[in-house]
């Protein structure tokens, strides 16, 4: 207690030069607190819309499915398997999916397409799928008076056909069965533009793929949103085990969007990487400055640290002395910048910056957000301190080594 | 009577070749329990140097200082600033007070160092501040006392770690003749009464004769000693 006492006075003793490296400090810890706090927002905002929009935090899928899509890798499921999934713990919201391709038809050209088979209402309870509408109206379950499915269509896929809303399409492709796959269907939609990825797709009703295929009561992907996209392993591993158990007869399991998405989740993280490395050259420049400030004061205490070792104080407990009031000093200056960065990052949170808005991934951003969390303050505080206490590393260790009579003629 | 510092050929150089300066030379000295002695002699006698290295503050050139037998010069860093903390007391000519500690507090200090639990560093200090008469100034900090209480904490901070001997280079110079005795009774007083060991330099004939040792230097070398006893 007495040694904090002393080394907080001592820090307050020569109040210009403390409010100085307080301000260096403090201004350091701001920026960095400030440029996490983007980073970690604009991520956190990009990952957990792409997520959402795509991969969903956790993917049921046949074993292997993952990795190489084949289209008899299915497995089958019933409304009651999709209450129970809903029912597991940290499970927010389930969607089935039928993916594969087909050849497309318009009156008088062709087009690949990649077909998707969602259920219509709880697809749209997920994925952002019903508001990329550019025309017409969303899917249906039911086919209409003629008996014809609906179908939505990507930017491309309309282009490249020449067809529109209310246009007839067919598809050609083979069924699970080895059968030939065709049905004709109705577009009721276009989704998104020419360049975002929906852009070469076909969108059916679950019934409609289903029986296209010829794979009636079969899915490829069972799509689960959990509570936070940062959790997707722990509730990949947990889910794993549900379904192994609940399908005997397949081989059923579930991997995270960080395992399916992977290339994108090492694009990002390194990414993100990228700024960190601003963020440690930031700190850097600020103990450049703070060595300075620290050996001066070391050296203007020559004297009475001559006297602090004569009578009695060890060199180790001088080092950690000053290492103490350099600590003290990093945390204190942390602490006062903390009061300007809360309400600037709160507004970062929850208003933010308008942005151009940019296209990642087929996901559109329109602000940069901030993050208010735990991280986003105390990670560039732990690097301040850090960086403070190796900038005092060496003006505590000269001052720990002083013969006390040499020191003492200083005063 | 037990010797609680004893010198063997004690020397201090400074510089080299032509600039050699002896500051001490070859000194043999030993200082037995409950002296009040005083090194005495002019300036640039060595007196300071002396007692520097009594006080493990300098290294000898030649020769050795040994504690309860023990020599110090074999002793590392750490092991010289515990011999400093629980052997010796020191009281400088300036003070040397910690300025952004109170009076209390710097007693304190010393103690803490010594690993003494805090209610006994309190117990302690409120009897040795009231010994030394600055009861009621505990909580001045240095530069709220006068110079003859300054010392007078200098005392107390020497006093309150119990050491074996008080070393005090010149403790009287910066006060005026009549704090300056008031200072040197009351270390009589502690002498007398807790049987304290005192070393100190001076120059003021009225202060040196209070000691009943004096041990007179001159370039570095014992001329000669007196004790009145
Ligand atoms: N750091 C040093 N470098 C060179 N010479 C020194 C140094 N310190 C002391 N001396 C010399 O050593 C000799 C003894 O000095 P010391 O300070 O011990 O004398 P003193 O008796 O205490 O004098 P004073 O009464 O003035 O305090 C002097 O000649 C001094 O010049
Ligand atoms: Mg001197």
């Amino acid at each position: 207690m007495l040694m904090f006492k002393l080394a907080l006075r001592n820090i307050l003793r020569s109040r210009r030069r403390t409010l100085l490296t307080l301000l260096s400090l403090g201004g350091g810890y701001l920026l960095t607190a400030l440029q996490l706090s983007v980073t970690e927002g604009s991520y956190d905002q990009m990952l957990s819309t792409y997520t959402r929009d795509t991969t969903g935090h956790v993917q049921i899928t046949a074993e292997g499915y993952v990795e190489t899509p084949r289209l008899y890798d299915s497995l089958s499921l019933n409304d009651a398997d999709l209450s129970e999934l809903e029912a597991q713990p940290n499970v927010v919201a389930v969607t089935p999916r039928i993916e594969s391709s087909a050849l497309a038809y318009g009156e008088t050209k062709s087009f690949p397409v990649d077909v998707v088979g969602i259920d219509p209402q709880r697809e749209a309870g997920l994925s952002f799928l019903a508001d990329k509408l550019r025309a017409g109206t969303y899917l249906t379950d039911q086919p209409d008076t003629d008996g014809y499915f609906a179908a939505m269509i990507g930017a491309q896929v309309a282009r490249q056909l020449s067809v529109g809303v209310g246009d007839e399409l067919v598809l050609v492709s083979q069924g699970a069965d080895g059968s030939l796959a065709n049905d004709l269907y109705r577009v009721s939609a276009i989704v998104g533009t020419i360049d975002s990825a929906e852009s070469r797709r076909v969108v059916l009703p679950l019934r409609a793929a289903q029986q296209f295929y010829a794979m009636p009561g079969k899915v490829h992907r069972l799509i689960v949103l959990g509570r936070d996209y940062r959790r997707a392993p722990q509730l990949a591993e947990q889910l794993d085990g549900w379904a192994g158990q609940h399908w005997d007869d397949t081989d059923v399991g579930a991997t995270s969007w960080q395992v399916v998405a992977a290339d994108f989740y090492r694009t990002m993280e390194a990414d993100k990487s990228g700024g960190q490395v601003t963020m440690v050259i930031l700190i850097f420049l600020v103990c450049v400055g703070v060595l300075n400030t620290i050996l001066m004061s070391v050296m203007e205490r020559t004297g009475e640290f001559g006297v602090l070792k004569a009578i009695g104080t060890s060199p180790g407990r001088l080092f950690r002395l000053i290492m103490l009031e350099a600590g003290l000093l990093a945390i204190l200056a942390c602490l006062l910048a903390l009061i300007l960065v809360l309400p600037i990052n709160a507004w970062f949170t929850w208003v933010g910056l308008e942005i151009e808005p940019i296209e990642f991934s087929g996901v559109l951003f329109t602000r940069y957000a901030g993050q208010m969390s735990f991280y986003v303050f105390a990670q560039p505080a732990l690097l301040i301190v850090v960086a403070t206490l190796i900038a005092a590393l060496w003006p505590a260790w000269r001052a720990a080594r002083l013969v006390p009579v040499e020191a003492m003629r200083r005063l | 009577m037990s010797t609680v510092i004893e010198t063997v050929g004690l020397s201090r150089h400074y510089g080299s070749g032509d600039t050699l300066v002896k500051a001490l030379d070859a000194v043999d000295l030993r200082i037995e329990a409950g002296e009040f002695t005083a090194i005495v002699g002019p300036s640039g006698s060595g007196k300071s140097t002396l007692l520097q290295l009594i006080g493990g503050l300098d290294h000898p050139s030649e020769g050795e200082v040994h504690l309860a037998g023990q020599p110090i010069s074999s002793y590392s860093g750490r092991q010289l600033s515990d011999f400093r903390r629980d052997h010796i007391g020191f009281i400088f000519q300036a003070y040397n007070l910690i300025p952004v500690l109170s009076a209390a507090e710097n007693c304190e200090y010393i103690m803490l160092l010594q690993g003494i639990k805090a209610d006994e560093r309190q117990r302690r200090v409120a009897t040795m501040l009231q010994q030394v008469g600055l009861a009621g100034r505990e909580d001045r900090r240095p530069s709220q006392l006068s110079g003859g209480q300054q010392q007078r904490v200098a005392v107390a901070r020497a006093m309150v770690s119990q050491p074996d001997i008080i070393l005090a280079d010149e403790p009287t110079a910066n006060l005026d003749s009549q704090t300056g005795m008031d200072l040197l009774d009351m270390m009589v007083e502690l002498n007398q009464r807790d049987g304290m060991t005192f070393v100190f330099s001076t120059h003021d004939p009225k202060i040196m004769e209070r000691a009943r040792r004096l041990v007179y230097l001159r370039d570095g070398v014992v001329e000669r000693e007196e004790r009145r006893d």
